[in-house]
């Protein structure tokens, strides 16, 4: 074991500078509100990145896949074995991650003999009724970051994760102005696109501060959707059945984003 | 949950095959079955129980109709009469269920569960022979209780299939062998009256099944549903007052549909009564 504490908290500093250079190229997710629900999208190469977790629970992630897997049939257990004990009712977001998957997290993180999950995930959970839609952000080791609501903090209608804290930072920046949480799946596609590249840019130009001109990103758009597959689904508050999930297909998502 | 022995524990990680999630209640212990041993001692020659209800099933022109009487019974009493036989599993599957509410709803819950289960780990939808199966295996790990007599399930199942764009139904014994039936079945006591008129409407009547229209299918349902209530104590008739109406789904390309009472109240004023 490491016994002195400076030296523990050197390994942890090691380890935590290690996993961020592994996310670092890791391609940026952004969920938001629209009228009908919540819009999940990326752009990825490999395989899928976004998922359905349970009835009104989304997830999308970054990192190794294996790690992602792991976390993604863990949450998946976890809420089909409470829906199926209680009820579907009782499954929520923000007892997963605070109660079963941050303190996991953290143990791993922390265990400096073991390895880590190499992952950054985003949650997004349909309001019920009129209420709000949660966003959160789960990290490697276990903090959680939402979309706010509590302690006077008004609730933001998005949420994001991304390679570094500038793309992510600049990506929250970008759909605070922009995000309508009263408009159209297609205007969501839009903003969402917008976001990611804003965020996809900030990460792979050396991970700069300021915002990209709309030029450059127009530019860096198109490059890239030429390239990359576009990933997005959707959890429909007009569902008929339970389950909200609903995944986009890849031409309906990119006819919205070049008829524009 | 994430159990942090799981993967370092263990040399060489486990390849196994998906779990499903009917092992994984019983891996956390959430789904208790009796097994055979457990069920058999002490009770040598457990009485098959009568399965009360009546359930039927038929293919028309255009999809599938699913169709059960509302009454719950225990021995010779009525204990409930608004029970809901005909359950949707999936956006295209239905199962309806006669025998011991209990274990009946429990299934159907398992199931339910289980598709959704697959579809979100396995990014896939289960293939049709696949969700069959799955009641099958259910039916057959119930052993135990079917050999005390407290828990014969003897359910029909019907869905739509996507891919030869046809719908397909199946029927089951309380072991968990499965039949898929050509053009209708039927289940519970009341199901005797029922099939004898399925199979003489469908060779002497005014046209076979497969080509009555939606609403003659309705009808045919309501009139059969009415006749073994007739003979049958254990099948809920058409309620005096007219409030509580049998459940009655139809399965379609386009999905399920449920008749409004509206619609079963316009039908048996016109047809049946």
């Amino acid at each position: 074991m490491i016994e002195e504490p400076y030296r523990w908290m050197e390994a942890i500093a090691n380890r935590r500078e290690y996993i961020e250079h592994q996310l670092a190229g890791g391609s940026p997710i952004a969920a938001l509100t629209y009228a009908d629900g919540i819009l999940l999208f990326t752009l990825g190469r490999e395989r899928q990145k976004v998922f359905e977790i349970y009835d009104r629970i989304a997830m999308g992630g970054l990192g190794h896949p294996g790690d992602i897997e792991r976390l993604r049939m863990a949450a998946i257990e976890l809420t089909s074995t409470e829906g199926f004990t209680r009820s579907a009712q009782d499954v929520s977001l923000r007892r997963l991650a605070a109660y079963s998957m941050s303190p996991a997290l953290k143990a791993a993180f922390e265990q400096v003999y073991g390895a880590p999950y190499l992952a950054r995930l985003l949650f997004a959970e349909l309001g019920r009724g009129s209420g709000p839609n949660l966003f959160l952000r789960l990290d490697y080791d276990g903090s959680i970051h939402t979309n706010g609501g509590v302690f006077g903090r008004a609730f933001e209608e998005f949420g994001v994760i991304s390679g570094s804290a500038n793309a992510t930072q600049q990506m929250e920046t970008f759909l605070q102005e922009k995000v309508n949480p009263k408009g159209t799946l297609s205007e969501a596609l839009q903003t969402a696109m917008e976001a990611w590249t804003i965020g996809h840019w900030t990460q792979s130009e050396g991970d700069r501060e300021e915002r990209p001109s709309t030029e450059v990103i127009a530019a860096h758009r198109e490059e890239q959707t030429a390239a990359v597959a576009i990933e997005a689904a959707v959890l429909e508050r007009s569902a008929r059945l339970p389950a909200t999930w609903r995944a986009l297909r890849e031409e309906e998502v990119r006819a919205t984003l070049v008829g524009r | 949950m994430i159990s942090e022995n799981d993967w370092r524990t263990s040399a060489v990680p486990s390849m196994a095959a998906p779990e499903d999630f009917s092992s994984l209640l019983q891996r956390k212990g959430l789904y208790n079955q009796l097994g055979p041993h457990v069920a058999s001692a002490g009770n040598p020659a457990a009485p098959i129980e009568t399965i009360a209800t009546t359930i039927l099933a038929f293919k028309y022109n255009g999809g599938v109709l699913v169709a059960g009487d509302r009454r719950a019974t225990a021995g010779n009493l009525v204990v409930y009469d608004r029970a809901d036989k005909v359950l949707e599993i999936d956006a295209f599957s239905l199962m309806a269920i006669a025998g011991v509410p209990a274990t009946a709803w429990e299934m159907a819950r398992v199931l339910e569960h289980s598709f959704q289960f697959y579809r979100r780990t396995q990014l896939q939808e289960m293939s049709l022979e696949g969700k069959v199966r799955a009641l099958s295996k259910l039916l057959r790990d119930n052993l135990g209780f079917v050999l005390q007599g407290v828990g014969v399930v003897v359910p029909l199942f019907a869905t739509y299939d996507a891919q030869a764009r046809i719908s397909r139904l199946y029927f089951y014994d309380a072991m968990g062998a499965q039949f898929e039936a050509a053009d209708y079945a039927a289940s519970g006591s009341g199901s005797g009256a029922v099939r004898s008129i399925l199979y003489y409407e469908n060779h002497f009547g005014s046209r076979p099944l497969r080509k009555r229209t939606e609403q003659q299918a309705v009808t045919l349902a309501l009139r059969m549903l009415d006749t073994a209530a007739e003979t049958d104590t254990a099948t809920g008739g058409m309620d005096r007052h007219g409030v509580v109406f049998p459940i009655v789904k139809l399965i379609t390309e386009a999905g399920i549909t449920t008749l409004e009472d509206k619609q079963l109240a316009k039908l048996l004023k016109k047809h049946v009564r």
